[in-house]
């Protein structure tokens, strides 16, 4: 087993992530993980449901593993598969039953755009059975108290094909996350972006603006982590027109009216 | 023509008038030269100006060599006509300004070099603006700039610079500068604690009676929108110093003038003057300590009216009357009347949904608790206006700074009983804004609760006899209850008799080029292919599936035979129901945008090959719930069901209820994959009963929380643009869409499903 020792090393968390909270959300995530439930985010994107999967790693000082979901992702992907090693079959853990195996809390980002069948087998490892069954292995795995299970998605999506089952969503404890209010909003900006106050409340300033655009054809406003990368682009020299266009303004839409608009925007705030 | 007879045409054409024979002589010696055609038609445009301005007709005739230069005869009476409209809008000054250095403009903008249109440039300003002011301001076109506080007027055209780019930023800067009127609080409704002297009615913004207050009016206005521009201006510095910068370099340079014939034009270029000479100019005018406070921008509303007195006691020039100065482009006049006329319009609105929410409170009540008002009513069976009355604590009432806590309590007939808890928010939300409640509200919901209490007896009568052989009985939720009323409503079936007319043709062609563009983005749909891994048979190798079959082989696993890739086209299998909302309220405009986008629908669900049913809606009181049928799940889409999309038309109400719990029976019925329920409508669910306000949206909730509990999914499009506030809470956040502008459903429709279904 030494290989996955290794590799669990590399998702320990030993810096403290920055992260601003902004409501009650550590303490019903540390008495979640007491408690051995399952934690659901939802949220819109970037508004930081990661990072705080990151500091709630930190803090718990457990591994993080975080799988990507996509509409290919099978439960093999998850659970584990044998290789051919050496003319040897090898059998290799999943993200899942690794991190099961480690106590580690594994995260299940964007857990929507996984096919219905896949996010199934989360099932027995949400509820309080808490185990995971490995058929290949004939296996059953029970997850120690140490492990946790978190998946997130951003419920702005008005696919109905990108839903939650209630099935699954009754098993978790959820936490919805928004964007900061604009005081705590400038100060992240300003901390993650590396930007001065006055900066920084501009550019909040200017995704208040974008995120009240929503009945006007913008399917969402501007993210924190946009305003950041926006920050990140003028520390590193770029000026801030440029830097609202390339990271702020054409990330939003692709509609010529609307990003017009949002450069006027711009050009008047900056 | 000589002097003599001109003289004498002249006071022909402005008799019975006798003007000064000097100034008559004087202005009409550069006419002695012209041929008499010439002076004839020159002199035919003398009755139109005369009687609006003698002063501009003396103006029209002395410039008249400057302006043969450059005008021909027959370009003289639309510059006369333009010339009398700035008049009109601006005063004599600006009228003369333009006589006097309008005339390179108007020949540019006749040439069309000159000027940019506001309909060119719309679609990019007003998510601007919206995105600037957070919330959903209007823009509409007028002759000059200025705000009722929920539109913005700007003019039609901005020719103020031969380059287009200036002129948008001066249209930006316009609406922006409107804006901060609004943001700044200019608009004072209410009288100022120190002012409470001063009286207004409520239907009066305090500002007019104040105005009205001094000896000219006219001057007391200029000088409080001078000041008041001024302090927007701040505002602006500090929210969007990008804006400021680029008027400072693009726009104030141009507006610069050097003529300051009135004080308050000394103040106006304050306004477009750097800083330093800003604090000097307004340091005649003001204190040290005020002036500080208007460029920082820590000045109010009521510092501008305190001022305004002061300067106008320095300024007003007794027995001499106020030529009102033209104001700078941006700056706009204050239309306070249009002001008022758009809060009237709000206060409506507001007063109506307070109607409807009382009038569904008061049907809450039980008879005993009614019972007095019953009893006194007997004879024509309504409740009378007189029967109700709000009264709030004398606190409450008064004061301007109240308690929020401060809880309202409805009297009936000198009762007190409690109000609910969402009542009773909005009417606080209406007294902040407005300051009092019109007591014909009150009468408006006792009116509807008497009338839907009449309509229920009646209903309860007839009640039996409602059910027919094509007709099914519904629940409906009661929230105050918290229950179902057991078969409440009933639905009847009714077919629309097909209309053949030349309808439908006429929107495939009117968007030919959109049904193409559909036609072709929903056969991508429909040939969604994608590679299944794991398959027992298929096209190529799953080279993941073998790898592992030959791992679990040598583990000692039963291998896997599941070893191919196959290609294969995504089974959509989805059923969808479209209701649509047939209320009176669609009449027009709406119902039109319906149809069609029904039609462009129909047509591209026909290539996508989803099976799909639309039902009309309509009714009135719970006993004649309809439900229309245009097409049913199974049914193709022929000229029958082409006939029926053509015959839908407005009927009476929108219980939404009992269609979406039919709509939801049809398709539980349904095996597929996905299930929908789309609804169109116009506004919120509402019938002559006491179905109205919270009771219709909680039961219409209740309807579409019954549809996701049989795993059916209700997605709805409105075009109601108070959709916002209820529409969440029926639909939940992400499955209602609200559309602005009715004309953009028929192109947007076919784009939502698109995105609702991939």
């Amino acid at each position: 087993m030494k290989p996955v020792e290794i590799r669990l090393e590399e998702h320990l968390i030993n810096e403290e992530p920055y992260y601003l909270a902004s409501g009650r959300e550590i303490e019903i995530a540390m008495s979640a993980h007491k408690n051995c439930l399952p934690l659901l985010l939802k949220g819109p994107t970037g508004c930081g449901k990661t990072r705080f999967m990151q500091f709630l790693a930190w803090k718990l000082k457990r591994p993080l593993i975080t799988v990507s979901c996509h509409d290919d992702l099978s439960t093999s992907d998850l659970i584990g598969r044998f290789l051919i090693r050496s003319g040897e079959a090898v059998w290799t853990d999943g993200p899942l039953t690794l991190a099961v195996r480690a106590g580690a809390i594994c995260y299940l980002d964007e857990i929507v755009e996984a096919r219905k069948d896949t996010t199934v087998v989360i099932h027995p490892l949400a509820d309080d059975r808490r185990e995971l069954p490995m058929e290949k292995l004939g296996e059953l795995l029970l997850a120690p108290p140490e492990f946790m299970i978190c998946i997130s998605y951003n419920p702005g999506y008005q696919s109905v094909l990108k839903d939650l089952k209630p099935s699954t969503r009754q098993r978790f404890v959820a936490i919805s996350f928004d964007y900061p209010s604009p005081e705590m909003e400038a100060e992240i900006v300003c901390k993650e972006g590396g930007v001065d106050t006055k900066l920084a409340g501009s550019l909040v300033k200017l995704a208040g603006m974008t995120r009240s655009l929503k009945e006007s054809g913008l399917a969402e406003g501007a993210s924190t982590r946009l305003l950041i990368q926006t920050g990140q682009l003028v520390q590193d020299g770029i000026d801030i027109h440029t830097a609202c266009r390339a990271a702020l303004i054409e990330p939003l839409s692709d509609d010529p009216e609307l990003l017009a608009a949002l450069q006027e925007m711009v050009s008047s705030i900056f | 023509m000589k002097l003599a007879l001109l003289t004498e045409r002249f006071y022909e054409l402005v008799a019975p008038d006798i003007p000064n024979e000097w100034d008559v002589e004087e202005v009409l010696e550069s006419l002695i030269d012209k041929s008499d055609p010439v002076c004839e038609s020159i002199l035919g445009h003398i009755p139109i100006i005369w009687p609006v301005s003698h002063c501009l007709c003396f103006d029209f005739l002395r410039l008249l060599p400057k302006t043969l230069e450059h005008l021909s005869l027959e370009q003289i009476p639309r510059w006369i006509g333009i010339t009398l409209d700035h008049y009109e809008t601006d005063g004599l000054r600006a009228a003369q300004r333009f006589m006097q250095d309008g005339i390179d403009q108007y020949l540019s903008n006749l040439k069309g070099s000159g000027g940019l249109n506001f309909t060119s440039i719309e679609k990019r300003l007003l998510p601007y603006i919206r995105g600037i002011a957070r919330n959903d301001l209007q823009i509409e076109q007028a002759g000059t700039s200025y705000t009722d506080t929920t539109s913005i007027y700007v003019p039609q055209e901005v020719s103020f610079s031969t380059n287009n780019d200036n002129n948008f930023l001066l249209y930006k800067y316009i609406l922006t500068f409107q804006w901060g009127f609004i943001a700044c609080g200019s608009f004072i409704s209410k009288a100022p604690s120190e002012f409470s002297h001063i009286e207004c009615d409520k239907d009066t913004l305090w500002l007019r009676p104040f105005f009205a207050s001094f000896e000219e009016p006219l001057l007391a206005r200029d000088i409080y929108h001078s000041l008041e521009s001024i302090r927007v201006q701040s505002f602006l510095n500090r929210e969007l110093p990008g804006l400021m910068r680029a008027a400072g370099t693009h726009i104030f340079p141009r507006l610069a003038s050097s003529i300051t014939e009135h004080p308050l034009q000394a103040l106006q270029q304050t306004l477009i003057t750097n800083n330093a000479r800003q604090s000097r100019l307004l340091g005649h005018y003001l204190s040290k300590k005020a002036c500080k406070h208007y460029l920082l921008g820590q000045s109010t509303a009521c510092d501008s009216i305190k001022n305004s007195i002061k300067i106008f006691s320095r300024i007003h020039q007794k027995n001499s009357e106020y030529l009102p100065i033209s104001p700078l482009p941006f700056q706009g006049v204050l239309k306070l009347r249009a002001v008022e006329t758009a809060r009237k319009i709000q206060e409506q609105k507001m007063g109506e949904e307070f109607a409807d929410m009382m009038a569904t409170y008061l049907l809450t009540l039980s008879k005993k608790e009614l019972g007095i008002l019953h009893k006194q009513d007997s004879e024509n069976k309504g409740l009378a206006e007189s029967d109700i009355s709000i009264i709030m604590d004398s606190k409450f009432a008064q004061t301007a700074e109240r308690d929020k806590e401060t809880p309202i309590l409805v009297t009936i007939n000198n009762e007190q009983l409690e109000m609910p808890a969402e009542l009773e928010e909005f009417t606080k939300s209406f007294f902040d804004e407005f300051g009092h409640l019109p007591s014909h509200f009150c009468s408006s919901a006792a009116g509807k609760a008497g009338q839907a209490m009449l309509t229920q007896d009646v209903a309860g009568q007839t009640e039996e006899s409602s059910q027919q052989t094509d007709t099914l009985l519904y629940d409906e939720w009661d929230y105050r209850r918290q229950g179902y009323r057991k078969n409440w409503c009933s639905l009847h079936f009714k077919n629309l008799s097909p209309v053949y007319s030349p309808f439908i043709q006429n929107t495939l062609d009117k968007y030919h080029g959109l049904t193409t563009r559909l036609r072709h983005q929903f056969e991508m749909m429909r040939s969604q292919e994608h590679f299944v891994k794991r398959q027992r048979e298929g096209d190529d190798i799953d080279f993941d599936a073998l790898v592992e079959s030959i791992a679990d082989s040598h583990a000692g696993i039963s291998a896997s035979d599941r070893l191919f890739i196959r290609l294969k086209r995504d089974d959509r299998d989805i059923a969808v129901l479209f209701l649509v909302d047939m209320s009176n309220s669609t009449a027009g405009w709406v119902n039109n945008a319906l149809k069609e986008s029904l039609v462009l629908m129909a047509e591209a669900m026909e290539v996508l090959g989803d099976r799909y049913g639309i039902y009309g809606f309509s009714g009135m009181r719970r006993s004649r719930c309809e439900l229309f049928h245009v097409k049913h799940l199974s049914e193709s889409y022929g000229e029958q069901v082409k006939g029926r999309i053509c015959s839908i038309a407005p009927g009476e109400y929108t219980r939404m209820g009992p269609p979406i719990r039919h709509a939801t029976s049809i398709l539980k019925e349904i095996d597929a994959k996905v299930r929908l329920i789309i609804t169109l409508t116009d506004g919120k669910p509402e019938d002559y009963d006491d179905y109205k306000g919270e009771y219709a949206i909680e039961d219409t909730r209740h309807a579409l929380l019954e549809a996701k509990t049989a795993d059916i999914h209700p997605f709805c499009i409105t075009i109601d643009h108070q959709a916002k506030d209820y529409m969440q809470h029926m639909y939940g956040p992400a499955n209602y869409i609200f559309i602005d502008n009715i004309q953009k459903l028929p192109l947007r429709m076919p784009e939502i499903y698109r995105v609702l279904t991939t």
